[in-house]
This record gives C-alpha cells, structure tokens and sequence, in this order.
C-alpha cells in the first residue's frame, strides 16, 4: 500500500495545479478551433496538443518538458529558442510565394509598409505597460502578424516571454477573419469598398528572376538584422522561380516547411506550462498582441485611403488591410469583404501585394527591432 | 515576478517615440525602395531584352516545372522523339 501511495505521488494527478488544468482547457480549445472552425488548423493542432504535453505536470527528477536539459522536447524546442525554425519556414513560404501580382502593381507595396505600424505602436504600449525596450519590441513585433518573425526576435530579444508572444501571434493569426473585418468596415464607406481595381499585368520571368535577388539587396544593406529571414525568403522564391531547381522548390514548400511547421507548433505548445506561462506578463501581451492587430489593420485601410487622395486608379482600401502580413488569410478576408458589398469584385489577387510586402516589411521591421535593442 | 507600473515616463525613458519613428521610417525606405525597383525594373528590361532576348527554355512557367525529371522536360524528350521519328518515316519514303 505505502508502494503504491509513493507512487500516486509521483503521478501527474496528484501534482496537478489549477493553472495546468487551465492550460490543459486552452490546448483543447485550439484543437477544437483547428478541427471545427478551421481556424490556422496547421499550426494551432499542434500548438494545442503541444499546450496539453507540457502541461502534464513533471516528474521531479525525469528530464520531460521543453526546460529541463537532455529531454527531447529540450532539442526540438531548442530550433525555437535558437531561432533556427522561423528562417526555414520563411524559405518555404519564398518557395510558395508568387509576387507577380506585387510586381505587376508596385505602388501597393507601401501599404505593406504602412500596415507594420501596428508594431511600433505596440511597442510604445509595451513601454507604457512597464515592459523593457527590448521585451516591449519582441511584443511589438506581434503586430507585424508573422508567427515565425515573432518567434525569431523574441527568441533574440525576450526568450522569456517567448511562449506567450509565439501564442499570441498564432491565435490572433488565425482569428484575423474575426479581428479585422470590423475595422476594416468601421474606416471605409460602401462606395469605398466597392472600388474595382484594374487586372494586374503579365510579368515577364526573367522579372520574377533578378526581384528576390535585387529585393534582398536593398532590403539587407538597409535593414541588415533582417539578413537571415530575409534571405531564406528570397533564396525560397529563386529556387521557385529560377525553373531549374524546382525539386529544391517542392522540398522547401512540401516537406521541410510541413515538418519545421510540425515541430516549431509542438514545441511553441509544450513550452506553455503554467508555471511560466500563466502570468499577469501573459495577459498583458494578448492584450497588446489583438490591439497590434487592430492597428496594423487600420494603418493600411488609411494607407490605401490616404493614396487614393493622389492618384487616378483608385485603390480599394479593403486591400490595405492585407498589409499585415497573415499570409493569406488576411488576403482571403479582404476578398470576403469586397464580394459581400459585390460579389464580382475580385480582390484576392490584388490583395496578395500587399500581403507579400507586409511579409517583407516586419521582417524588415524586426531586423531593425533586433539591431537597436539586442544587449 | 516583475511588477508593472503604467506609466508616460516609461515610454520617454525607452525612447519609444524615436525608436517608433525611426523604425517606420526604415520600414517605408525599404519598401519605396522595393517600389521603385519593381517599377523600373521592366524598363530596364526592356533595354536588356534588346541586346540579351529573353530565352524561352531559360526558365519556363514554374507551375509546369523545368527542371530534371519534370513533366516539362518529359514534353521535350516527347517532341524530340516525334520530331525523329516523322524525319525517319521521310526518309523511307
């Protein structure tokens, strides 16, 4: 009997706290949004099923979770913590990226830039709220809407907060048809939204060629912290587009992104335990982290709007809200939007501009993030 | 546990104004740029394209693929094959 008493001592019954049972909740609930409203289903499963592993309370002793040196789960996360995932995730997103549309439409490229707003003004909430320069710029960066990017600098600037920004990011990454629509139909008028905009051009190959190349250039001597995403997202979309590498293109767009994607959403889950996760710190980033969102939003729609003040073809402002990165999701629901107010509007592709430059633009924006607050 | 105090202060200590600011301003250089080169890079093509044509088996759409073992290069070993065997059949004639 005394046996079997030390033994349930050890179980993880007995070490339960209320915060593990609560993540334990959160992680069934995104299974549940992943299986039932498909929301982000690729990376909130596994982020959700990695939340209920970690928060399985530990066995004093036993080398288990994400923090405890020699376990498994140390290494896989150990991608996340060094920042090794989030550039090799960005090299398959360049090998499934095209930026025809973006290069057939140059001027909706300043509506990627416009939309990172989202991430300086988060970070000046961050400082309001009492947070560090640097803890405050790796939250921040979560208006840029780019998992990957928001893992990459926090893993350089706040390791700390990690979990609860690399979270942040997702959840509100997937619930953008929810967080952008109001605002989006909150800043434009009917007769806004039902601008049509001109078919993009046809662009030439040997375009689609020297862009990743040239764009890197200008991008890395300006912005030279964004070197590593940058140049895995542009050396992605080379391989895609050279023509001659197109097994490299498949691997990166198929197999390596989906196993880095299977790995870094675990991982990011089973870092969330409760001891380290729960906290007062958590709850003031989701808050920064839906306003970032809401902001970035609105700086694009303003962008786009602001535009339309100068120029002959009018921009339909819904576009802007593509500007924040979200790849595609953000685009999909611009074209949601604009087929609710006429629904032969088509304004996914001209979306996709916007989209890929915001893509471009937080990593720019993190670059810079990194080299000015790093130490 | 850290402690929060909510404050103006905290920002202008942080240089959070200038580095918001500046981090913009980078932001928009970088994407003007990527602007400007979008829009002149046809231009410059068509320049190029004048002295160095644009080659059609250089790099083909990338949705079919032309790259080893690719349906593309499938279709070509298929035209040359075709191509042989008419010239075969033209000369028993």
């Amino acid at each position: 009997m005394e046996v079997l008493l030390e033994f349930f001592k050890t179980t993880a019954v007995a070490n339960m706290s209320w915060g593990n049972v609560v993540m334990l909740l959160i992680g069934t609930i995104f299974i549940n949004l992943a299986i039932r409203r498909h929301y982000e289903p690729l990376l909130l499963l596994p982020i959700g099923f990695g939340c209920i592993v970690g928060n399985l309370p530990p066995i004093a002793g036993m080398a288990i979770g994400v923090y405890d040196e020699g376990s498994v789960l140390y290494y896989i996360y150990f991608g996340v913590s060094q920042g090794i995932f989030p550039p090799l995730i960005f090299l398959g997103i360049g090998a499934m990226t095209d930026f025809s549309t973006m290069l057939s439409n140059p001027r909706l490229v300043l509506l990627g830039a416009a939309a990172q707003i989202g991430i300086f003004l988060t970070l000046i909430g961050g400082l309001y709220l009492g947070f560090s320069p640097s803890e405050a710029g790796a939250i921040g960066i979560i208006g840029g809407a780019d998992g990957p990017t928001a893992i990459f600098l926090s893993a350089k600037l706040a390791p700390h907060l990690l979990g609860a920004i690399a979270i942040s990011a997702y959840s509100y990454m997937a619930l953008v048809p929810v967080i952008q629509p109001p605002v989006m139909k909150l800043l434009t008028s009917r007769r806004e939204r039902l601008i049509r905009m001109k078919p993009p051009r046809q662009v030439s190959q040997r375009e689609k060629i020297i862009f990743p190349i040239a764009a890197f250039l200008i991008c890395a001597l300006i912005a030279p912290g964004a070197i590593t995403l940058l140049g895995m997202l542009f050396f992605g979309n080379l391989l895609k587009e050279s023509g001659v590498t197109e097994r490299l293109a498949e691997s990166a767009r198929h197999a390596m992104i989906d196993i880095v994607t299977i790995l870094l959403g675990f991982s990011v889950g089973a870092s969330t335990q409760a001891q380290t996760f729960l906290t007062p710190q958590s709850m003031l980033i989701f808050g920064l982290g839906a306003l970032s969102f809401a902001v970035a939003t609105a700086g694009g729609v303003m962008a786009a709007k602001l535009m339309n003040l100068f120029v002959k073809d009018k921009i339909n402002p819904l576009v802007g809200a593509a500007g924040v990165s979200a790849v595609p999701d953000s685009a999909r629901v611009v074209q949601m939007i604009g087929q609710d107010e006429d629904p032969h509007n088509h304004l996914l592709m001209h979306a996709m501009a916007p989209n890929v430059a915001g893509v471009i633009g937080s990593a720019v924006g993190a670059g810079i993030l990194w080299s000015v607050l790093v130490g | 546990m850290q402690e929060f105090a909510f404050s103006y202060q905290n920002i202008i200590d942080g240089q959070g104004f200038s580095l918001a600011f500046a981090g913009m301003t980078i932001v928009f250089v970088a994407l003007i740029a990527v602007s400007l080169l979008i829009t002149l890079l046809p231009r410059i093509l068509r320049v190029v394209n004048r002295y160095y044509p644009e080659l059609d088996g250089l790099a083909g759409p990338t949705s079919r693929g032309q790259g080893e073992g690719a349906p593309g290069a499938d279709d070509e070993a298929m035209a040359a094959s075709a191509a042989a065997l008419h010239a075969h059949r033209q000369a028993r004639r």
